[in-house]
C-alpha cells in the first residue's frame, strides 16, 4: 500500500516536472496569459462596481461583499484551472488516440488523466482571485479566526470538487460522441456568470436549477451569504452552507467518478 | 476578380454551417452571457429607479442584446489565420494566389459572418424576443443610421485583428495575443458596461481610442441614446478611424511581406 503510494507519487512528480518543462518553452505564451488573465478579471470587478456606483447594490449585495463573493468564486476557478485543466481535453485525447495510451499503462486511468499535465500556467489564474479576495476580506471585515480558516479551506475543496465534477462528467460524453469542446465553453462561462454574481438576481427558476440540479450556487453564493451573515432571500435552507459545501463537492465528486467509470467501459477507440 | 473572392466567401459559409453542434453550443453560451447580462442590469435598475443618466432599463436591455449579436456577428478570424498559417508554413502557399492575401482573408472573415447571421444571431433573436420582448430600434432613423455604423465598427475591429496578426511575422509565436486585446476591446468598447458610466476620465480618455466606436456608437445610435447629428459625427469619427488602421496595415504588411520566414519543409 505504502509502496503503490510512493509509486503514485513518484509518477505525479515526473508528469509535473515535465509539463512545467513543456510549458516554458514558449515564454510569449505565458506572457500574454499574464497579461490576458489579469486584465480580464479585473475589468469583471470593475464593470461591478461601476454598476454599483452608479445605481445601487444588487439585491442588497453591495461592492465589499461583491468584490469578497467574485473572489471566493475565482479562487475555486484558479484551482480547478491548475490541477483538473485535462478533463476539458478528453475529446482531444479520444480522438488523436492519447487516451487509449493511458489505458495501457498499470495504473489508475483518471489519476494519469489529471496528473499527466498539471498546468502551472493556471497559477496565473490565482493571482487576480487571491488579490480580489483578499481586498474583498478587507472591505467586508473578515475575520482571520482559525474557525473562519478552516470553514474557508473546506468551501475551496468544495468548490473545486464541484467543478471538477461538472467537467469530468462533461469529458465523460466525449467517449460517446467524439466531441466536446464547445460544451466546455459553454459550462465555464455558465460557471463564472453563476458564481461571480450574486445567484439571487437570477430568476426562481434559475436559482432552483444551480442549487438542486446543477448546484454551482454551492461553490461561492452560499458560503459567502453564510460567511458575510446575508440570509438568502429566496432559500431558507437550514444547513451551514460552510458544511454544505465541501459535502455537496464530495457527492458531486463520487457521481462523476461512476459516470466516468461508466463511460469508460463503452469507450472505442478512434486512432487506427 | 471579385468571383474569386465571392468563391472563397462561399466555402466558408458552406464549412461553417457543417457544424451544427459547436453552432447550438455557441448559441447556448451567447444565450448565458445574454441573460446573466440583462438580470444584472434588472438588479441594478432593482425597485424604483427610472432613468439613470436617461437610460431606461428597456434602453440597457436592447443594448445588451444588440451587443451580443454584434459580438458574434463580427468575425475577426484574420489573426488566427495568419498566426497559424505562419507557424504551419502554408502562408507560402497563399502568396502564390494572384490575389492579395489579406483580402482573401477578409473574404473569408465575411463568409464567416454571414453563416452567424444565419445560425447564430437568428436563434439568439428569437430567444430574446421571447424572454425580454423584441428588442426594437428607437426609431426607424435611428436602424437606417445603425447599419453602416456596424459596417465601419467592423472595418475597425478588422483591421485591428489583422495588425494583430502582423506581429505574428516579427516573433513567429504570437501566442494569445489576440486575445489580449479582445479582452481590452471587451471592456473600452463599452460592449459590456456602456462607457456613459465609466468615471469622467475615462470617458475623455477613450474618445481618442478607436475602441469606443468599435460597439459603443452603433449601440448607442440604435438605442437612440446618440441622436442623429452626433451619430453621423461619430460615424465621420469611425471613417477616420477605418482609414488611419488601413494606412497603418498596408505599411506594415509591406514591410513583414519581406520579413517572411517560411518554417517547415
Amino acid at each position: 500500500m505504502v509502496n503503490t503510494i510512493r509509486h503514485y507519487f513518484s509518477v505525479a512528480a515526473c508528469f509535473a516536472r515535465l509539463a512545467v518543462q513543456r510549458q516554458l518553452e514558449y515564454p510569449l505564451f505565458l506572457f500574454s496569459w499574464l497579461l490576458m488573465i489579469p486584465i480580464q478579471y479585473f475589468s469583471g470587478i470593475w464593470m461591478l462596481k461601476i454598476i454599483v456606483d452608479r445605481f445601487q447594490p444588487l439585491n442588497g449585495w453591495d461592492f465589499p461583499e461583491l468584490a469578497f463573493l467574485y473572489g471566493l468564486g475565482l479562487l475555486s476557478h484558479g484551482i480547478l484551472v491548475v490541477l483538473f485543466i485535462n478533463t476539458w481535453h478528453i475529446d482531444n485525447m479520444v480522438i488523436q488516440g492519447a487516451f487509449d495510451r493511458l489505458l495501457l499503462r498499470p495504473m489508475n486511468v483518471f489519476f494519469q488523466l489529471i496528473a499527466s499535465y498539471v498546468n502551472f500556467i493556471g497559477l496565473i489564474d490565482l493571482i487576480p482571485g487571491l488579490i480580489i479576495f483578499i481586498y474583498g476580506c478587507q472591505l467586508v471585515g473578515f475575520e482571520w479566526t482559525l474557525g473562519n480558516i478552516i470553514k474557508l479551506l473546506l468551501v475551496l475543496l468544495g468548490g473545486v470538487l464541484i467543478r471538477a465534477s461538472l467537467f469530468i462528467s462533461l469529458g465523460t460524453i466525449a467517449f460517446w460522441t467524439k466531441r466536446n469542446a464547445s460544451m466546455v465553453g459553454f459550462t465555464l462561462s455558465m460557471l463564472e456568470r453563476g458564481t461571480m454574481y450574486p445567484l439571487s438576481i437570477y430568476p426562481y427558476v434559475l436559482q432552483v436549477i444551480f442549487t438542486f440540479i446543477i448546484p454551482i450556487g454551492f461553490i461561492s453564493f452560499y458560503p459567502a451569504a453564510e460567511f458575510l451573515g446575508k440570509g438568502s432571500e429566496s432559500f431558507q435552507l437550514p444547513l451551514n452552507f460552510a458544511l454544505a459545501t465541501p459535502a455537496v463537492g464530495l457527492v458531486c465528486f463520487m457521481l462523476s467518478q461512476w459516470i466516468f467509470r461508466r463511460g469508460m467501459k463503452s469507450y472505442e477507440s478512434a486512432g487506427s | 476578380m471579385l468571383q474569386a473572392y465571392w468563391y472563397i466567401t462561399k466555402m466558408r459559409l458552406i464549412t461553417s454551417l457543417t457544424y451544427r453542434f459547436e453552432v447550438f453550443a455557441s448559441v447556448g453560451t451567447n444565450l448565458i452571457l445574454m441573460l446573466a447580462s440583462v438580470f444584472l442590469w434588472k438588479a441594478a435598475y432593482g425597485n424604483g429607479t427610472e432613468q439613470v443618466q436617461a437610460l431606461t432599463l428597456q434602453d440597457l436591455t436592447t443594448y445588451t442584446i444588440l451587443s451580443i449579436m454584434l459580438a458574434s456577428v463580427f468575425v475577426c478570424d484574420v489573426q488566427d489565420t495568419i498566426y497559424s498559417k505562419i507557424r504551419e508554413g502554408q502562408i507560402v502557399t497563399d502568396f502564390y494566389r494572384p490575389i492579395p492575401l489579406l483580402a482573401c482573408y477578409l473574404a473569408d472573415d465575411i463568409g464567416g459572418m454571414l453563416s452567424s447571421m444565419v445560425n447564430k444571431v437568428i436563434p439568439l433573436f428569437i430567444f430574446a424576443a421571447l424572454f425580454f420582448g423584441v428588442p426594437w430600434p428607437a426609431s426607424p432613423l435611428s436602424f437606417l443610421l445603425f447599419i453602416p455604423s456596424c459596417l465601419l465598427s467592423y472595418a475597425i475591429l478588422w483591421l485591428l485583428s489583422a495588425l494583430i496578426g502582423l506581429i505574428a511575422f516579427w516573433v513567429m509565436e504570437l501566442g494569445n495575443m489576440g486575445m489580449v486585446k479582445d479582452s481590452i476591446v471587451r471592456v473600452l468598447s463599452g460592449s459590456i458596461v456602456p462607457l456613459w458610466f465609466f468615471p469622467e476620465s475615462i470617458q475623455t480618455i477613450s474618445k481618442f481610442l478607436p475602441f469606443q466606436y468599435t460597439y459603443q456608437t452603433p449601440l448607442g445610435i440604435y438605442i437612440g441614446n446618440i441622436g442623429v447629428r452626433e451619430g453621423l459625427m461619430a460615424m465621420g469619427i469611425q471613417l477616420i478611424w477605418v482609414v488611419l488602421l488601413y494606412v497603418l496595415l498596408a505599411a506594415g504588411w509591406r514591410r513583414s511581406k519581406s520579413k517572411t520566414l517560411i518554417q517547415g519543409g
